[in-house]
């Protein structure tokens, strides 16, 4: 943080707290409310918290509307300043908290002993504020498995223990602390990769303890609060401050403080029924880049510009395109487990409905959205109408809009409305939605699961995954018997398992929705770029039309998602020889076997030429070193030129490669280099598509040849 | 953790004692708070061992200073907590 905004931003809390105290010196206690609530974030450090705090506990809270609730904190640390800090951020959550601090240190007698104040205080929610400390696990350097199976099965059944006379005496909710597993150990890196290290114990105690919590009775009562997370998220470096652990039990930083209660409020609203059920969604801006009025679903589409050049979404839109694309992803997840998604934005029905329709990029489609709005009145009479229409309260949504003044406005008429603040880069509108944890739950009920598929897909991947890598482990423990053999036959299994389909398109006059892309990608290319070629759009739309030419590229999807166009490859014919005049691919798609299924397509297109030879050249640039060897490994010979310098690097290459036909193999070529080099170089694989010919192996199948 | 938001080495004892009194005045609340050497929890019925913490912790921040483990807990009066800033600040 730099001083400047430090102090500024320092100054903005002042002045809103100082507005705080008069609203409630003039009885407006909402507004007081409101003011407090937008002068501090969960990240601020203790001074801020404390503050708010203290001004919090001033306040009078009947008239804010909040649900009262009874907890209890059972601590073997110091939690008295992290309860006021709780206190106010319950009341931002809706909750109007008493709390009771058990006696310090003092868990289990306070939880098995029927008549302590603890009881008589009647909570209906106990937190168990455990941290690591209160875990004992004795486990010593080399202890074998069953030894650590049995000491962390004590420890479970330790913590377990006091979660049974609760929920009997009290029909309360628990609330359990897992371990913050500690930033320092004596062992260092082993204390988390030996089987016995005291991390490796830890995180198996944190999950017998999500499971035992999941698996306790009556269901639903237990909930786990990820504490170890909660300081990974902070920062383990600064998640505890030994000097006050040391001075007063404080068990984490104070600058935490307000993090923790953050999200420790969030969790309680949770377990009482009050996080927010419904996401409501911008569109221009938001979910795509631009504006779908203005630049339209593709812009250009083949003849002249228009000067539009089409909402920015997916990979072949840039990095944007991505951004946008992870967070229609991420809204699609919380819809998939049972946040209600709806659509308000500026627009005509029919503009904001298209992409949703056609643009092959979208996450989100139609069917996912409970509620969509498109039209020009305000947001917040769509919010309301929102409301109505799916009969929840305002208090119950989350609005998202890159529009500031939009957002203002909402927060002003609507403050029941939660209103995250977006940054303007899309790439970091997840974590702004995120940092809220206006989703939380404590339960995932049958509805929820009913409503999605997400969470069976998910299982079914990771079944596919075990199956594969235990096809793998058949020696068990001893890795020493991996063989390379194992390893390029666990390369083809993963390959195999990204379930990649390769889509080629020929560019020509007719079929040209490509070509705008295409150019793109050429121009922009370093690394993976033989030649350095560049053509201009134009350019390119005229040697499209040229006979001697073919233009194709290339599109690669797996299983986790569309990678895009990814790859262009100009041909050139003169008279037997097929010339390999331009190569790019994107170098996120490097390794996956794509080079093999973009030559196997080369040569198909050879032999539909009636050619005889295919050949290439690399010309060396800074950045394309990535490529020099590609022509060798995809079996062509180098061809000796009169000019060339002796090992020169810098010196342009040239090679070539007889076609292989759908009959012949590559070791039947005279011109094929020693096998040996070649592992690429097998014989022919079954085929799963009658063409192109296969001669190169490729985890990529294909699907369409051309467009045509 | 913060820069030290005074890098000024003409600034005084007296200085330290004025930003002094605007931290007690916060932390407990009371605008017409002025402290004075001898001043401890004797004389501020608000200062208990919780309100030390946060008297501390504020005097952490505004100088931009970390106080040792023996430290946070031996301070008695003004005069002491003035005195160590003036050594650790450097003033």
């Amino acid at each position: 943080m730099s001083l400047g905004s430090g102090e500024s931003r320092v100054a903005q809390q002042r002045a809103l707290w100082s507005v705080a105290k008069d609203a409630l010196a003039a009885g407006d206690h909402p507004t007081a409310m409101r003011k407090l609530a937008t002068s501090i974030t969960p990240q601020d450090g203790f001074q801020a918290q404390a503050r708010v705090a203290k001004l919090f506990a001033s306040l009078p809270r009947a008239s804010l509307g909040l649900r009262p609730l009874k907890m209890a904190i059972v601590a073997n640390s110091t939690v008295d300043h992290f309860a006021d800090a709780l206190r106010f951020w319950l009341a931002t959550a809706g909750l109007e908290a008493e709390i009771y601090i058990a006696p310090f240190d003092t868990t289990t007698q306070t939880v098995l002993d029927q008549s302590s104040e603890l009881y008589q205080f009647k909570p209906e929610l106990v937190w168990l504020f455990s941290t690591f400390r209160d875990v004992r696990l004795d486990i010593a350097a080399g202890n074998n498995p069953q030894m650590m199976r049995t000491t962390i099965d004590a420890a479970i059944a330790r913590t377990t223990t006091l979660w049974q006379p609760l929920l009997d005496r009290l029909n309360c909710i628990v609330i359990q602390n897992n371990a913050d597993i500690p930033a320092h150990d004596s062992f260092g890196n082993m204390a988390g990769a030996a089987a016995w290290g005291t991390r490796t114990a830890l995180r198996l105690y944190n999950a017998e303890l999500a499971i035992a919590a999941t698996a306790s009775k009556p269901s639903n009562n237990v909930v786990v609060f990820d504490l170890d997370h909660l300081a990974s998220e902070f920062g383990k470096a600064r998640w505890i401050d030994s000097r006050y652990w040391f001075h007063s039990k404080h068990a984490f930083s104070f600058d935490a403080v307000g993090f923790v209660a953050h999200a420790a409020a969030q969790l309680i609203a949770a377990a009482k029924g009050l996080s927010k059920k419904c996401l409501v969604i911008d569109l221009d801006n938001t979910i795509w880049g631009g504006v779908i009025g203005d630049d339209g679903l593709h812009g250009a589409d083949g003849g002249a510009d228009g000067g539009a050049e089409g909402i920015r979404l997916g990979a072949d839109a840039g990095a944007d395109g991505e951004a946008f694309v992870a967070f229609q992803e991420y809204i699609r997840q919380l819809k998939a487990r049972g946040i209600i998604f709806a659509v308000c934005s500026k627009n005509d029905l029919e503009n904001a409905q298209e992409p949703f329709i056609k643009h092959p990029d979208m996450r989100l489609r139609l069917d996912d959205i409970a509620v969509f709005i498109a039209n020009w009145k305000s947001k917040p009479d769509n919010l309301r109408e929102i409301a109505v229409t799916l009969n929840i309260g305002l208090d119950a949504m989350v609005f998202v809009d890159d529009n500031p003044a939009e957002r203002e406005m909402v927060r002003q008429q609507l403050p029941e409305v939660a209103v995250p603040e977006m940054p303007d880069d899309p790439a970091l509108f997840i974590q702004a939605l995120a940092v809220g944890r206006h989703f939380e739950a404590v339960t995932l009920s049958a509805d929820d699961l009913e409503r999605t598929r997400f969470y069976r897909e998910n299982a079914e991947r990771q079944i596919e995954r075990n199956a594969f890598l235990n096809s793998n482990g058949n020696n068990g423990n001893d890795t020493s018997n991996d063989t390379s053999d194992d390893n390029s036959n666990n390369l083809a299994a993963y390959l195999d398992s990204l379930e990649m389909i390769g889509e080629v398109h020929k560019i020509d006059d007719a079929n040209n929705i490509n070509l705008p892309r295409a150019a793109q990608l050429i121009n922009k290319s370093n690394q993976f770029h033989l030649t350095g070629t560049r053509y201009t759009e134009a350019e390119l739309r005229t040697l499209v039309s040229n006979k001697e030419h073919s233009v194709y590229c290339f599109k690669l999807r797996d299983r986790f998602g569309d990678n895009g166009l990814i790859s262009v490859v100009i041909l050139k014919q003169s008279e037997s020889a097929l010339h390999v005049d331009t190569w790019v691919m994107s170098c996120r798609v490097l390794g996956r076997t794509m080079e093999e299924f973009i030559f196997n397509l080369v040569n198909a297109a050879a032999v539909e030429r009636h050619c005889k030879i295919i050949t290439g050249q690399y010309i060396p640039s800074a950045k394309n070193k990535l490529v020099s060897n590609l022509y060798k490994r995809l079996g062509f010979d180098a061809v000796m030129m009169a000019s060339s310098l002796e090992n020169d690097s810098r010196q342009s290459t040239r090679w070539q490669r007889a076609v292989s036909t759908p009959t012949s193999t590559p070791t039947s070529t005279p011109t094929s280099t020693d096998q040996s080099l070649h592992p690429f170089l097998q014989p022919l694989r079954p085929l799963r598509s009658s063409s192109p010919p296969l001669n190169l192996v490729t985890h990529v199948r294909t699907t369409t040849v051309s467009d045509r | 953790m913060k820069d030290s938001p005074v890098a000024n080495a003409n600034t005084t004892e007296a200085s330290i004692r004025h930003q002094m009194n605007a931290i007690f005045q916060t932390v407990f609340d009371d605008p017409s708070i002025q402290i004075f050497d001898a001043m401890s929890a004797k004389e501020l019925e608000e200062w208990d061992s919780l309100s030390h913490i946060t008297l501390v912790l504020a005097i952490e921040e505004s100088f931009g200073i970390r106080l040792k483990t023996a430290e946070v807990g031996g301070l008695l009066n003004v005069g002491e907590l003035i005195a160590l800033v003036a050594a650790r600040t450097g003033r």
